[in-house]
Parts: C-alpha cells; structure tokens; sequence
C-alpha cells in the first residue's frame, strides 16, 4: 500500500466555465474521460503516471454528455460513451462508424469508453480518429485563452500533425463531436482484433466512397497504425477517385505500388500491417469489380 | 482523498490514494479475497464486479469515481439474500449441467452470466411476442460479451447452454414467486 504518496488532486466540475475556471487557477493538469485508456498503462499507480498534481473528471460536466441530431448532422458530447453513439445511433450514423465502435470490444469496455477520450489518447492512435476523418467529421475546442473560454469548430483531419497524430492545441479540451449522417454508397472497414493489446502489428482501416455506375467518387481511404499514427492523403484518396470497374490485375498491382510507396514514405510498417492492408485494398477491389459486373445491363 | 462508498451493503469510508485502482482497494483495504488479480488493465477479466448494478473491471476504475457509489462484489452473492438467491439458481445450472468455470474465473463468469440473464429475461418481458426459447444476443454478441473474460476453461456451447439453463431455472422461480 502506498496511501498518501502522490496522490492527484480531483476536480470535478459541473459545468464548462467551472472548467475554464479550474484551467485559470491550476496548472500540470491531465484531463480523465472514461478511464479506459489511462488505467491501461502500466505505470498508473501508484507511479506518477498522469504525469500531473491535478485530474480534471470530466464526467459530470452535462454539456459533454449531451447528443442531438438533425437531417443533416448528428451531435455527440465528448463524454457520450461509445456504447450509447452505437445503441442510439445504429439506425442514422454511418456504418463503419458503428462497426467501427463494435469492433472496440464488449458492451462493458465500450460502456465506459468515451468519443472525446477515444479521439485524445496521447502516446498511442485508436481506430476511431481514422474513421471520423474518412467520414469527414468535425470538433469543437474549448481553449482558455485571454481568463476566457473560447470555442472553435475544425475538421478532424486538420488536427492530425505531421507525424499522424491527433492533436488538440494546447490547454483545448474537445467539447463535441459533429459527424455527417450521409451513408456514402460504399463504405468498408476493418480492424484487427488486438488493436490495443498488440499495436505493433495491429492495423485499422476505413474506406468510403460514393458509387456511381460503375466510377468510384469521392473515395477516402485512411489507415490506422496504432504506433505510427494516421496515415491519409489527398494524393491516395486521388488514386482511387475515377476509377472505372472492374480492375485488371496489373491496375490493381500499380495501385497498391503507389499506395505503399507512399505510406512508407512517412510511416515505420511492419510486414503483418503490409499484408493486413493489401488484403483489405484486394477485397475492396475484388467486391468493386464483382459490383460492376453483376450490374444491370441498362445501368452500364 | 476521503471516499465514501457502500461495498456489499457496507457504508464504508477510506483515505485513498485518488487514483488507485479499485481492484486494489478491494484487495487492499477491504481484504476481499474474491477478487483474485490484479492485471493493471490487461483486461484479464478476473476482477468484474457491479458498480451501481453495471459490470465493471475494477482494475479500470479509479477511487475517485467509487465515491458515492454502491459496488457489488461477489461476497454479496454469499452474505445478501437476494444477490444469495441468485447465485443458488447460477449454481444449480451449473449442477444440471456438469459444467463449472475454473477456480481462476468462478467469480468473474457467475457475475457475467447473472448480469447476462437478467438482460435475456428482461428482453423476453419487454417483448411478449418473443420466443421465449430465442436467444436475445445473438452467438457474435455473445462471444464478444463473454471474451472480457479472457480464461479459456468454457467454450461457447458451454456458456450458451448454461445461460439457457439460469434462464429457465430464473423464469421458474420468478413465477412460483408472483
């Protein structure tokens, strides 16, 4: 037992000025969503292993729990768990979004989970940044600046550094969550099943695109690699934009030649992760051209 | 920090390190030897307890977040006469069918399978329609529900065949009952 040694003060506000409140008057402070990330690493306790004198738990601040939806867009709170995005969503959100959230784990984990936490792990990627770029999602910060709390909305992609890590400017906290609830006409991912367990070899991938006749439009392909970070680009998604089905092989060869010219490029991959993704980019092609082909005579 | 809890029907209060996990403070300050492991969020699956009815690892909550809070550790099951109940209902499926879970996970599964009946009836109840002989979780549902637990001693039959089992034993009681 080690009672009493660097033991974090916990501040729990109601609201989000006391938050900003809080932010004002302290600093070394580490923000605690639903846990589920923070209490996997080794040195949680009784280590200093937030790093920090202060915890800020956001869970009982009531504008972070809140969601709401129009015909257009649906809202998330960063403290929704990903539990209730994917039981009360399951009918309007995009589906490999809810995959996405299924393929996490049990309703015990993904309970607990939170979007805003799931978005702002620091030293490792989850699979759920990748997936709200390829669905061309936006935040909200909350950032202290001037005793004030200022709010901005940005695209999620613009957040990504160079290095594909997801980053909030500093003393921002992520308020809410807005994704688009159009289902684009093809849509695709997968994730390896020990994405947090073994991250080395562990590999998530999302893919839309808008299918017209037999032309892909709009593609979006993004590849997760939990060490690494987020691996996207315009120049991929380029690649895949306009194509016409079916694919020959030597098509498909080239593709998936400048695909991973590119990601190693920027990215440290390992030989499972590059077998993973050309199996994925090979089913996409496989069911693209089996969709081309067994379209209806007049729709060619 | 001081935290205020009821464990097991007990009002209990602690000075705690903030940020301890709860596993350990069952381990620890509580002497609770039901709770075996403590695998500092590996997701074992060893350490399930009810935090305000809902399952929970404890290895992957923080004593801030019990304050207030009711937790539910299996000792319940042995002392409390309603959790006792349930627990005589678990035990005979597991009688019937000649199947128990190890030494290792007996507490974790019988907490898992007790929590996964109550949702099966309650979903029977919800919808009179429903056969009750359906399974309301589905065998991909279930295998994700049941991987928390990461000892291998059951397979998936098993586990099918001994939530059916609570379920009809549950149904008779609660019928006699009313």
């Amino acid at each position: 037992m080690v009672e009493g040694l660097n033991s974090p003060n916990i501040h729990t506000p109601k609201t989000l000025s006391e938050y900003g409140n809080i932010m004002l008057h302290n600093t070394n402070t580490s923000l605690w969503a639903g846990g589920t990330y923070i209490m996997t690493r080794p040195d949680v306790y009784p280590s200093r292993a937030t790093g920090t004198d202060n915890i800020i738990y956001l869970g009982e601040i009531e504008e972070l729990h809140r969601f709401q939806r129009n015909d257009r867009v649906a809202e998330f709170g960063a403290m929704v768990p990903l539990y209730q995005m994917a039981t009360s969503g399951k009918g309007v959100l995009p589906k490999i979004l809810v995959s996405n959230i299924e393929s996490i784990g049990c309703s015990i984990i993904t309970r607990r989970a939170t979007i805003g936490g799931a978005l702002c792990t620091p030293d490792m990627t989850t699979s759920i940044p990748g997936t709200l770029i390829a669905l061309s999602s936006n935040v909200e910060m909350k950032i202290v600046k001037k005793k004030r709390l200022h709010s901005r909305w940005a695209p999620i992609s613009r957040l990504v550094d160079k290095n594909g890590r997801f980053q909030l400017p500093p003393k921002a906290l992520l308020s809410r969550v807005r994704i688009a609830i159009n289902q684009p006409s093809y849509q695709k991912f997968f994730c390896t099943k020990d994405f947090m367990s073994k991250p080395e070899d562990s590999v998530a991938i999302a893919f839309v695109a808008d299918w017209e006749q037999d032309i892909l439009q709009n593609a979006r392909l993004v590849i997760t690699l939990p060490k690494s970070g987020i691996c996207f680009s315009r120049d991929i998604d380029n690649i895949f934009t306009a194509l016409r089905f079916p694919l020959e092989d030597s098509e498909y060869d080239s593709i998936y030649n400048v695909l991973f010219a590119f990601i190693s490029s920027s990215f440290q991959i390992s030989p499972l992760q590059k077998a993973i993704i050309r199996s994925f980019v090979g089913t996409v092609v496989e069911e693209l051209n089996r969709k081309a082909l067994t379209m209806p005579i007049s729709e060619n | 920090m001081k935290i205020e809890c009821t464990i097991d029907g007990k009002r209990l209060s602690f000075s705690l390190n903030s940020n301890k996990p709860l596993s350990l403070v069952l381990q620890e300050n509580c002497d609770y030897t039901t709770i075996n492991a403590h695998c500092r969020g590996k997701n074992c699956g060893l350490c399930l307890v009810l935090l305000d009815n809902m399952p929970v690892l404890s290895c992957m909550v923080p004593a801030f977040e019990i304050h207030g809070k009711t937790i539910t550790t299996f000792e319940s099951f042995l002392r409390i006469k309603y959790f006792n109940r349930k627990l005589n209902d678990i035990e005979k499926a597991y009688e019937d069918l000649g199947i128990r879970p190890c030494d290792d996970c007996y507490t974790s599964r019988t907490i898992l399978f007790d929590y996964l009946t109550d949702i099966i009836i309650a979903k029977n109840n919800e919808q009179p329609s429903f056969d009750s002989g359906a399974e309301p979780f589905n065998v991909e549902s279930l295998v994700k529900e049941m991987s928390i637990i990461k000892c291998t001693c059951m397979d998936l039959h098993d586990v099918r065949q001994i939530l059916n089992r609570i379920r009809i034993i549950r149904e008779k009681r609660i019928g006699r009952r009313s």
